[in-house]
């Protein structure tokens, strides 16, 4: 039998609910207090360290984000590591939570497709991470003006946007996997526990795993330069199928402009090169477009094979 | 009287017989046959003929000598000078007109005599007299007026002539030559074309000089640093040097021969010396080399210290001349390597000419090619049509 209409027909619906849920839910709310209090605590070091060190710098406003004390890392690597979780906590159960309250019949008797009732599901729990991330951006901004006394520069403001956008990009990669995990797996807690270890192997193992792996597939060779070539871009790439290491490649190439490249760079290169100089941000934004445009493809990948496995499931009431 | 003196003279040492003929007044003595001291009074001078130039005041020195007797008082007179000329006594720097001498000692005298305005060249005979108590002192004078030797003073340069850039200083050795009779002080003067400056220095020593002292017949010698106008063109200038006293100066002159030489001026394009290109793309930069000396520049050269891998060609890559104050302006071609990564590069300009050369460190933002912000597009675009294809094979369930 043939349907008819959208498929997304209550899209809208679905979406504004979920991320009014999530809004209220206890669960977002200490992950939020948590990613609140240590980006307050990263930001605060910043600032001391900013005003004990930096005399004179083009982009102080970056420095905010980028500034780390001991024993406190810095914003950009406090984002990088709970951003993960938070868009975990969000979707780790947003399927399998449906079957085991055993409501996911009651809303699929509504006339809304599958498709509505997943992309629904993902598009909420992006809509609330994009707030949180928005707010938490201009809180730092906000409380950068107060402490530094200085307001950011139109270039530290497109730079800040772009970061903003790359943070999205990456808890949606994060969503995504959580979203696949609770589709597949029947149990919450299975579900919860895939995605956690996930992020785990990714964040803290995979920069160990990466010369591993690479050594392994590309062994240095003393005698031939270009087996150490082929192994670094071989270590790189393995690295850089961790969003973790996108991120952090993202991170430096918006947040330090004088970043100039982010891959291996021959010594014939840098020959004349001017050291230190700032990139234009129309030409960090091409540096970091790669790695963007990666996440945001992974990110409808992930959701695609999600979309599959959800519908090709079997729901009975 | 005269045969007191014989025997005076008879008995006496050899000097005291000159003495005796100088001075021949003196009072007879009675003087025992053993004794060989002299006994008297004379009025004595060093130089009884003597000459001086005209026009000066003429100072002779007397004294008056006591032997053996007792205090005497002697008054002073001049006799025999023509009409006109005037005399004076002195006695440690004061007038007199009588002085005492003591036994056994002397007294020294002065006479100033001035002769009047239209004095003759030719010789005066006059007598100095002294009279004291039943004795007169006669001492004849004879003195020569002659025509003053006038005042004169040469100046000599050892090279006259010195070669040299608009940049060298030039130093002129000069002896400035006293010939008059006396010392003078000469005032030194410069006469140059406008903006070059002229300094008199010592010979060996930095000290500026504006006047030089230089004893009758003597002579000294300076150092006359000429520093021309920088934008002096090429050829020849004079400087008048002249040495002034107010009895006679002297001049000479010193002659710059100045070379012109050629200056480089290397701009960028509308004076910045920074641009923008694409890695891996041409891109056209418009350099100004101008001539900012005084002679044309000769067979100027363009080149380029570029980053290794990329191509810098100028149009023309090389200038036959560039008069002074001329601007050519040269296209340099630039193709940064398609391997440079993003950012600033630093390629520097030269321009080399006979003898004269510039360069400029021209910064270079290399912009990096968008084709991977399009394939970035693409995956994203590939990521959406495998979605696309999922929602249509599986959807609407």
């Amino acid at each position: 039998m043939r349907r008819e209409g959208s498929p997304f027909t209550g899209l809208s619906t679905v979406a504004l609910k979920e991320a009014a849920d999530h809004m209220t839910s206890a669960r977002m709310h200490l992950a939020m207090l948590l990613v609140l209090l240590t980006a307050i605590g990263a930001i605060y070091g910043a600032i001391g360290q900013i005003k004990n060190t930096v005399g004179q710098d083009p982009f102080l406003f970056l420095r905010l984000f980028t500034t780390a004390r001991d024993p406190l890392p810095s914003f950009v690597s406090f984002l990088g590591f709970l951003l993960p979780l938070l868009a975990i906590a969000l979707a780790f159960d947003a399927i399998n939570g449906e079957y085991s309250r055993r409501t996911m019949s009651r809303i699929l008797a509504q006339p809304i497709y599958r498709d509505g009732l997943l992309a629904g599901k993902f598009l909420g729990g992006l809509i609330v991470l994009t707030i949180c991330l928005v707010t938490l951006w201009l809180l730092v901004t906000g409380l950068g003006i107060l402490t530094l006394g200085l307001p950011p520069s139109g270039e530290e403001v497109l730079r800040g946007i772009g970061f903003l956008l790359c943070c999205i990009a990456y808890s949606g990669v994060w969503l995504a996997v959580a979203l696949l995990f609770s589709t597949v797996f029947r149990s919450p807690a299975t579900s919860a526990l895939a995605a956690l270890s996930l992020w785990l192997l990714f964040t803290v193992f995979w920069s160990m795993l990466a010369p591993l792996i690479a050594s392994a597939a590309a062994p240095v060779d003393q005698f031939d330069p270009m087996s150490v070539v082929t192994n670094a871009e071989l270590q790189q790439g393995i690295a850089r199928a961790s969003p973790f290491t996108l991120f952090g490649e993202m991170t430096l190439g918006l947040l330090h402009p004088a970043t100039r490249a982010l891959g291996l760079i021959f010594f014939g290169q840098l020959q004349g090169a001017v050291m230190g100089a700032p990139l234009p941000f129309s030409q960090s934004a091409l540096l970091v477009w790669p790695q963007f445009a990666g996440l945001i493809a992974a990110m409808i990948v992930v959701f695609t094979i999600a979309y599959v496995v959800f519908q090709r499931q079997e729901i009975r009431a | 009287m005269r045969s007191a003196c014989g025997i005076v003279a008879a008995c006496s040492l050899l000097g005291a017989l000159a003495l005796a003929d100088v001075a021949c007044a003196q009072e007879p003595t009675p003087i025992p046959p053993h004794e060989t001291r002299i006994v008297g009074l004379w009025l004595t001078t060093d130089y009884p003929v003597l000459s001086e130039p005209m026009g000066k005041d003429v100072k002779l020195s007397l004294a008056l000598e006591n032997k053996q007797l007792p205090p005497v008082r002697v008054a002073l007179s001049v006799k025999g000078l023509p009409d006109g000329w005037e005399w004076k006594f002195t006695g440690d720097n004061r007038p007199v007109g009588a002085a005492i001498v003591d036994s056994d000692s002397s007294v020294k005298l002065g006479l100033d005599l001035t002769p009047p305005k239209g004095a003759e060249a030719k010789t005066y005979g006059f007598m100095i007299i002294g009279k004291s108590e039943g004795r007169v002192l006669e001492l004849p004078v004879s003195l020569s007026l002659t025509a003053a030797e006038p005042a004169s003073v040469t100046i000599e340069p050892k090279l006259p002539a010195l070669r040299g850039t608009p940049k060298s200083t030039f130093d002129y050795q000069v002896t400035v030559r006293n010939e008059g009779a006396e010392e003078q002080l000469f005032n030194l003067l410069a006469q140059s074309p406008p903006g070059f400056q002229v300094v008199f220095k010592e010979q060996y020593g930095s000290q500026e000089l504006t006047s030089l002292p230089v004893k009758a017949g003597e002579s000294k010698d300076l150092k006359v640093s000429v520093t021309p106008a920088n934008d002096a063109a090429a050829g020849q200038y004079p400087v008048m040097m002249q040495v002034v006293s107010p009895e006679s100066s002297a001049q000479t002159q010193l002659v710059l021969d100045i070379t012109g030489q050629a200056k480089l001026a290397l701009a960028g394009p509308d004076g910045r010396l920074s641009g923008e290109a694409t890695a891996g793309k041409e891109k056209t930069f418009t350099f100004a080399i101008g001539n900012t000396g005084t002679a044309p520049a000769q067979g100027v050269k363009m080149s380029a210290n570029a980053p290794s891998g990329w191509k810098v060609d100028f149009a023309p890559a090389m200038i036959d001349v560039i008069q002074p104050d001329q601007k050519v302006d040269v296209a340099a071609t630039m193709t940064p390597s398609d391997k440079a990564i993003a950012g600033d590069y630093v390629v520097t300009v030269r321009a080399n000419g006979d003898g004269a050369s510039d360069n400029a460190a021209f910064r270079i933002t290399v912009l990096t090619s968008t084709l991977w912000g399009v394939a970035g597009l693409g995956v994203i675009g590939a990521a959406v049509i495998v979605l696309a294809v999922a929602v249509t094979r599986y959807g609407r369930r």
